[in-house]
């Protein structure tokens, strides 16, 4: 049965079934108003009273009406000595999930965490937060998550510990197998924590694991070095750059490669090179300088040819011999590079193959990289997981070994659908989960202990060879949730909080807690082991050759830089984040090729409203069947399909449930290729409906991300930002030159914006941190599919054509097939991707501002173009008049409407909200602020202290956000700031000087490492 | 005495002298309507009535009801403005330019022309109404004090324009609409029966006793709104297509949009009127008033301005190409063969080439030609607004193109406008004189069969035939 809450009614209820179907058990005296008529006529009211109580009692309903709802607020009784209304505070904490570490600074905001930057203390590996760690902080206040323990049927669990150590102790004494289940564990107090458990409970196996498996570098490390280990990789230190598959950028090892890896990406003679094989088109192929697709066997053929090549140009003995039928001649100029940069490059594979690993490792050994591009004596502590582990669980489960099962925060029947076998068989007596949500695995489980979310908690972590980072809540438990090391604490017999246990662990450090709270940071020698690389590189090699098979088709599964292993599936920030190639939100899809899906008859197709809509195919493998859309992903390998992890969650949430297909269960042997035991056949007659944010392909030979080659521009650092001139009356000029208007006088400030089209990766972190400081609504797949995107900041990402303006002159191309050829991306070898950040350009000739019938937008004197949303009658004009299409109109209500359920319309989504930054309503057009909420903060504090604002003080959600540093916010007339620098620098320019704009917001010219 | 023109078709035929004239005219409103009308009316007033659900569930739940979207920020909402701002274009250029001009022609037709000029108005006037997304907000545009200390209105806005230039153009047209009435509401009042009908009409003819001095300040007003209302022709769509022309859109930012509109304007109104009066005089029975000669020369004028819109579409394409803006150049190539080319194609063939037909005078002449004509004028002169705004979907930065396609709401509200359209113009047809038939009987004298008989280009026999002739049509 399940539980009924009882809530209080009214004190007669107990034993007086009467009173709860009559309220007024005594008769009302009535009598004298109604039933006798002659007693009526004789009442001494009259029509004059009559009247005069009908008009007090209108009045009065009408005043009463007037007035205002009365929304309660309640005031502190004590206030809490750090908090004053309307100031945040600020926590260093740290966050490690999905195997992503981070650490971070903490916005609250009256006791509310709001918003998430990353730590400026913590600089070992360059730091660096991704979309999911800023969305993470919505994932707090997810309405799904589990509010007190329950069991199977969702009945509140009292006593629960007392329940679960008896059971325990009893599977315990019968001599079976605890098996606690756990991901990969970097805290060192945790791991205190689990070996008192495992001392109480002497049958304790603990299996961590990794949603997405990283075994094969740990166990090519075993190979080569003799221990399994991550080693650290220094991307800045690289100047040449292999890549065989390794999305290094998003979805690697490391969040913090990508800023590494963007401190190399200055265009000069340092600039480095990257090359990247790959099937699919990844974030990092997208960046590189030259991208070949391949598929998985020609990656793998092409690696061991670039092993030839460094073995010959080492003069060491050939190990192998491999024939290419293309690529050859590219692989022997990346073999010269690589060797000219002996000790300065980074080959890299993304397989999870041992073998693969160890070729590439063996490469980065003749080429000197040990000890100084990567570092063997910097272990990475991220991953941990060994593949066969679980197997071996299942295996022991089925045999009856094994008595109880535990997960730890760790969705197992999701990651490891097999296991779906034994969790539901009653082969095991005892099944626990420890878990912030009723997933898929919590729901299978007898008892379900809820965890608290990472930023009600306290901890330590242990990232890196010493490198030490502490977690402190930012918030108390919302939910009867303990954390689940103070979980498993109690249960190992241990009553202390976890935060006395970890204070006293932390006493051996001799350091000062309260400051190291403060710092979040700290850094303790540790033992630096040393390894040399030794390996029988034949036996891999043999392999590795053994593996091909010369198979023409692929599956090829990847994460997506917004849903990762499916965590955060019910984020809804997250689910409407453009994935940053397809531009498709809410959706899980089959990637193809252009040609490939020619082949199969495959199409992609727009629908009379603009949307897109998809074929559908039937994916068998294994014998399952997954119904799937496909997307034609241009730039892909020929004969390889995609598809993304962190999809088809089932228990998920209200939002996350019930979106494509659960990529792990085609994860068979944790491989992110699959090549045997699959089909696809198209599914007649049904079409699929894609959310895409972004429809079109390329920039149709428009000079919108100018783009220059660096052989070019070390010859001219002007090349591809050439100026514009127009021809006038009075000669050819600028166009800035040709005015209209007056212009405006900026009086204190005038605030510019850099954005850097070399450094931006287009990650999209930059979208969700805007969308937490600034109350961007989620609208949903529906209004997305629409072209309804709220989104304040958008990433803008083109291909490149084969079809240019001057190749249409040559070849006598008329002009309506000249852009119809524009339209279509390049075919996969030729393919190149830029990606361009746009929000509202702050233009100084604001189009917007000229049409607004009410002068709802308006220009600042600081050169603001701003947006008064309560003037605002929603006419639409400026988005008309906007050359950049970046304004946002409020179709519907947002918020507290239960067609858009989202975070905005329940209390506890709510919490997230800014409460410096307005909600805005239905019907009224909304922007990029440029945080001006921040911009008066910042000119406030400086006001007080009586002093000039500072370069970099203001807080501008993209710019924090940005870890490569792309985008720089300042004030123009400082002409110390930053972003003046910037301004001179000859890359810069605006976007559509044509149309004499003038925006605040200025790009620079992508500079892609490459001679022409 | 007046001259008479010797080579001119007379304007009323049928033999009638000035007493039938008056029972002609004040026919519909004296007797009872037939099964026609009330169908007619059953429909238009569904229509209607879908119309305000329309608006209502508009209103109550958001503008994304509507199917348009970040890029396209206005369609059939705009389009829907711009066409019946346009319809009533026709009305003022009857009664006041053409007054101006002396064409006595327009005494059969400017009646009822205005009252679609009204009527239009009063559908374009809902369109940026409820495109808002803030109704209740809409006050805001006028120049009011406000809770705001001293914010104003932008008077840079063309929007503001808009609001500046329609509501002058509706209250003189109403007006001057009114003015024109006066006379004849007199003579309604003076043959009323039905007291209620007499007291209504007593009232709404303003104590006109047909004195010489209340003639002659009927004449001096007509004239001086005439006046008035001439410059309004011009301005009212000039100022609407401001709305684009001031714009920074590509397609949309062409100085060449104020003629071109007014053109099309006039284009797409005497098409209205082409239509309504074809129905109002088999209806009503008022052949002998709106002749074929009254619709030859609305079809010359419709010829004549459509060559002009015919030109100026030519003229865009040219100027597109001559600038050398890459933008520009895109935004037509869009237009004609993008994937709204078939909205193009629509405008061209019902713009340009069908009106040509004109040239021959037995089409010109042909009712049943004239009426499908019309209609395609409508159809093309909707599609030429759709076409100009509908150019939103394809911005500088292709990451933002989408199209756009119309919801069952937006469809639902212009069929509604055309229903609600048609109810006031059904139902003054029968309480409204809909010929001005005292400035019809100043020239009775000089262009009416009855009085021409001896004008010798043309004899009784074949006058007879004549009549006879456009009596069947």
């Amino acid at each position: 049965m399940k539980k009924q809450k009882k809530y209080f009614k009214s004190p007669y209820i107990k034993g007086n079934e009467e009173y709860l179907h009559n309220e007024f058990s005594e008769k009302l005296p009535l009598d004298g108003l109604f039933e006798d008529d002659k007693q009526l006529s004789s009442t001494a009211t009259s029509r004059r009273d009559f009247l005069k109580f009908l008009g007090f009692s209108t009045a009065a309903a009408v005043l009463s009406s007037c007035e205002a709802p009365v929304r309660k607020s309640i005031p502190y009784l004590n206030k809490p000595e750090e908090i004053i209304p309307g100031n945040p505070n600020f926590y260093a904490s740290s966050c490690f999930e999905e195997n992503v570490f981070s650490s971070l600074l903490v916005k609250t905001r009256e006791g509310r965490p709001i918003s998430i930057k990353s730590n400026d203390k913590y600089l070992f590996n360059q730091g660096g937060l991704n979309a999911r760690t800023y969305a993470s902080v919505l994932s707090l206040y997810d309405s799904s998550r589990l509010r007190e323990p329950q069991d199977k049927e969702g009945v509140f669990l009292e006593n629960v510990d007392k329940k679960v150590v008896d059971r325990l102790t009893k599977i315990n004494n019968q001599g079976k197998q605890i098996v606690l289940i756990t991901p990969t564990i970097i805290s060192p107090t945790a791991k205190k924590v689990i070996a008192l458990f495992s001392k109480k409970y002497k049958n304790v196996k603990v299996v961590y694991c990794d949603s997405i498996s990283k075994s094969g570098i740990l166990d090519s490390n075993k190979d080569c070095f003799g221990d399994r280990f991550i080693p650290t990789y220094e991307f800045q230190k690289s100047s040449v750059i292999v890549s065989f598959g390794a999305d290094f950028i998003s979805e690697w090892i490391d969040t913090g490669h990508a800023k590494q890896y963007g401190k190399t990406r200055t265009p000069g003679e340092e600039m480095s090179k990257h090359y990247q094989f790959e099937s699919l088109l990844s974030l990092t192929g997208a960046n590189s300088d030259k991208r070949i697709p391949v598929n998985p066997e020609e990656q793998l053929k092409c690696m061991l040819y670039l092993l030839e090549k460094i073995e010959e140009l080492k003069g060491v003995k050939q190990s192998v011999n491999i024939q290419l039928d293309k690529h050859q001649k590219i692989l022997d100029v990346i073999a010269n590079e690589l060797w000219a940069n002996k000790g300065k490059s980074l080959v890299l594979c993304g397989s999870n193959n041992k073998d693969e690993q160890v070729i590439t490792n063996y490469i980065n050994n003749l080429l000197d990289n040990y000890g100084k591009t990567i570092l063997t004596q910097v272990r990475s502590n991220l991953f941990s997981s060994n593949d066969n582990d679980l197997d071996i669980v299942i295996k022991d489960a089925l045999d009856g070994k094994v008595g109880a099962i535990i997960t730890n925060d760790y969705n197992l029947a999701y990651h490891y659908p097999k296991s779906k076998e034994i969790l539901e068989s009653n082969k095991i007596d005892f099944k626990a989960s420890i878990s912030q949500y009723l997933d898929e695995t919590a729901s299978m489980m007898d008892f379900v202990i809820p965890k608290s979310n990472y930023l009600e908690s306290w901890g330590d972590f242990n990232p890196y060879t010493g490198v030490f980072t502490l977690q402190q809540p930012t918030i108390s438990p919302i939910f009867e949730t303990r954390q689940s090391e103070e979980i498993l604490l109690n249960w190992s017999g241990d009553k202390t909080s976890y935060y006395n246990y970890l204070k006293k662990s932390f006493e051996s450090e001799k350091k000062n807690w309260n400051d190291t709270l403060r710092d979040g940071v700290y850094i303790k020698q540790q033992s630096e082991k040393k390894y040399s690389f030794s390996v029988n590189i034949t036996k891999h090699i043999n392999n590795c050759l053994n593996m091909l098979e010369d198979k023409k088709e692929f599956i090829c599964l990847y994460s997506k830089s917004s849903m990762g292993s499916g965590l955060q599936s019910n984020n809804p920030w997250l689910q409407e984040l453009p994935d940053p190639i397809s531009k498709t939100t809410w959706d899980n899809y089959l990637t193809i090729s252009p040609a490939y899906a020619k082949k199969l008859n495959l199409k992609n197709w727009q629908v009379a409203d603009g949307a897109l809509n998809g074929d559908v195919v039937d994916l068998s493998f294994n014998e399952q069947v997954y119904r799937l859309p496909v997307y034609i992903q241009p730039g892909q390998a020929y004969g390889t399909f995609g598809l993304s992890f962190g999809y088809g969650r089932i228990k998920a949430g209200k939002v996350g449930n019930n979106i494509g297909v659960n990529a792990f269960e085609l994860y068979d042997g944790n491989q992110l290729v699959q090549k045997d035991n699959f089909s696809i056949k198209k599914v007649d007659n049904m079409e699929h409906e894609f959310a895409c944010t972004q429809i079109s392909h390329t920039m149709m030979g428009r000079a919108i991300v100018k783009e220059t080659s660096l052989s070019e521009y070390l010859k001219d650092p002007e090349s591809g930002n050439e100026a514009m001139k127009f021809a006038s009356y009075k000669g050819d000029v600028s166009p800035s030159e040709l005015k209209l208007y007056e212009e405006h006088k900026p009086a204190m400030h005038f605030w510019n914006m850099s954005i850097d089209l070399n450094k931006c990766n287009g990650c999209g972190a930059c979208i969700i941190a805007c969308h937490a400081e600034n109350n961007v609504p989620v609208v949903g797949k529906e209004e997305i599919r629409k072209n309804r995107d709220m989104h304040w900041l958008r990433l803008d990402r083109y291909y490149s054509s084969d079809m240019n303006k001057d190749l249409a002159a040559e070849q006598n191309t008329g002009a309506i097939q000249m852009y119809s050829e524009m339209e279509e991306a390049s075919s996969a070898e030729n393919l190149e991707v830029v990606f361009q950040p746009v929000m509202c350009q702050h233009c100084n000739n604001a189009p917007c501002e000229n049409v607004c019938p009410v002068a709802a937008t308006t220009h600042s004197n600081e050169g603001l173009n701003q947006m008064t949303y309560n003037r605002c009658i929603g006419t639409r004009y400026c988005l008309n008049n906007c050359p950049y299409k970046v304004r946002r109109f409020n179709w519907f209500n947002y918020k507290d409407n239960d067609n858009f359920d989202y975070n905005m319309n329940d209390d506890l989504g709510k919490m997230v909200l800014n409460p410096d930054v307005t909600v805005r309503a239905r019907g009224v057009m909304e922007k990029c602020s440029m945080c001006i909420q921040n911009i008066q903060k910042a000119k406030l504090d400086a006001k007080k202290e009586g002093r000039k604002v500072r370069d970099g003080e203001i807080d501008c959600a993209c710019e924090t956000a940005c870890d490569t540093g792309a985008i720089v916010f300042g004030d123009i007339l400082d002409k110390s700031s930053r972003v003046v620098k910037e301004k001179k620098d000859p890359r810069s320019y605006v976007l559509l000087e044509e149309l004499n704009t003038q925006p605040s917001v200025f790009y620079k010219t992508k500079v892609r490492n490459k001679k022409v | 005495m007046h001259y008479k023109s010797p080579v001119r078709e007379p304007l009323i035929l049928g033999n009638k002298d000035l007493h039938d004239i008056t029972v002609d005219i004040a026919r519909p409103i004296e007797t009872k309507a037939n099964r026609w009308w009330w169908a007619l009316f059953a429909i238009s007033f569904a229509a209607m009535l879908w119309l305000f659900g329309c608006i209502a569930y508009l209103i109550g739940t958001g503008v994304g009801v509507w199917g348009l979207n970040n890029s396209v920020g206005w369609a059939w909402d705009i389009t829907n403005f711009v066409w019946w701002v346009g319809i009533g274009h026709a009305g003022t250029l009857i009664s006041a330019v053409l007054l101006l001009f002396r064409q006595k022609w327009r005494l059969s037709i400017n009646r009822s022309s205005e009252a679609m000029t009204i009527f239009a108005v009063v559908q374009a006037g809902l369109f940026p109404l409820i495109h808002m997304g803030r109704i209740w907000m809409a006050y805001w545009i006028f120049p009011l004090p406000n809770q705001f200390g001293s914010l104003w209105v932008n008077f840079n806005s063309p929007l503001l324009w808009d609001v500046f230039a329609i509501s002058t153009y509706f209250s003189v047209s109403l007006v001057f609409w009114y003015m024109g009435l006066i006379p004849d509401f007199a003579m309604i009042r003076d043959r009323a029966i039905n007291p209620i009908a007499k007291k209504i009409y007593t009232f709404l003819s303003f104590g006109w006793s047909g004195r010489a001095k209340h003639w002659q300040r009927h004449e001096v007003i007509s004239l001086v709104l005439a006046g008035l209302a001439t410059p309004l022709v011009l301005s009212v769509h000039s100022i609407v297509s401001m709305d684009f022309a001031t714009s920074v859109v590509a397609g949309w930012h062409t100085t060449i949009f104020p003629p071109y509109f007014v053109a099309g304007a006039i284009f797409g109104g005497f098409a209205m009127c082409q239509t309504l009066l074809l129905i109002a005089r088999k209806v009503l029975d008022l052949q002998d008033y709106i002749t074929i000669k009254h619709m030859e020369y609305m079809n010359i004028i419709i010829l004549v301005t459509g060559s002009i819109v015919g030109c100026a579409y030519l003229t865009e394409l040219f100027i597109a190409w001559y600038s050398g803006v890459e933008l520009e150049q895109y935004a037509f190539l869009d237009r004609a063969t993008g994937s709204y080319w078939w909205a193009y194609a629509i405008m061209m063939t019902c713009n340009v080439i069908s009106p040509q037909l004109m040239w021959f005078k037995k089409l010109r002449r042909n009712i049943l030609f004239t009426f499908i004509l019309a209609l395609f004028v409508h159809i093309g002169m909707w599609f030429e607004r759709f076409v100009i705004i509908i150019t939103l979907h394809r911005g500088p930065l292709p990451s933002s193109w989408h199209d756009y396609s119309p919801t069952f709401v937006e469809i639902g509200t212009f069929v509604g406008t055309c229903g609600f359209f048609l109810v006031l113009f059904l139902l003054y047809s029968r309480t409204f004189p809909v010929i001005a038939q005292a400035e019809l009987k100043t020239i009775v004298k000089s262009s009416s069969t009855k009085y021409n008989k001896n004008l010798h280009y043309l004899d009784a026999a074949e006058l007879e035939k004549m009549n006879k002739i456009n009596k069947k049509k």
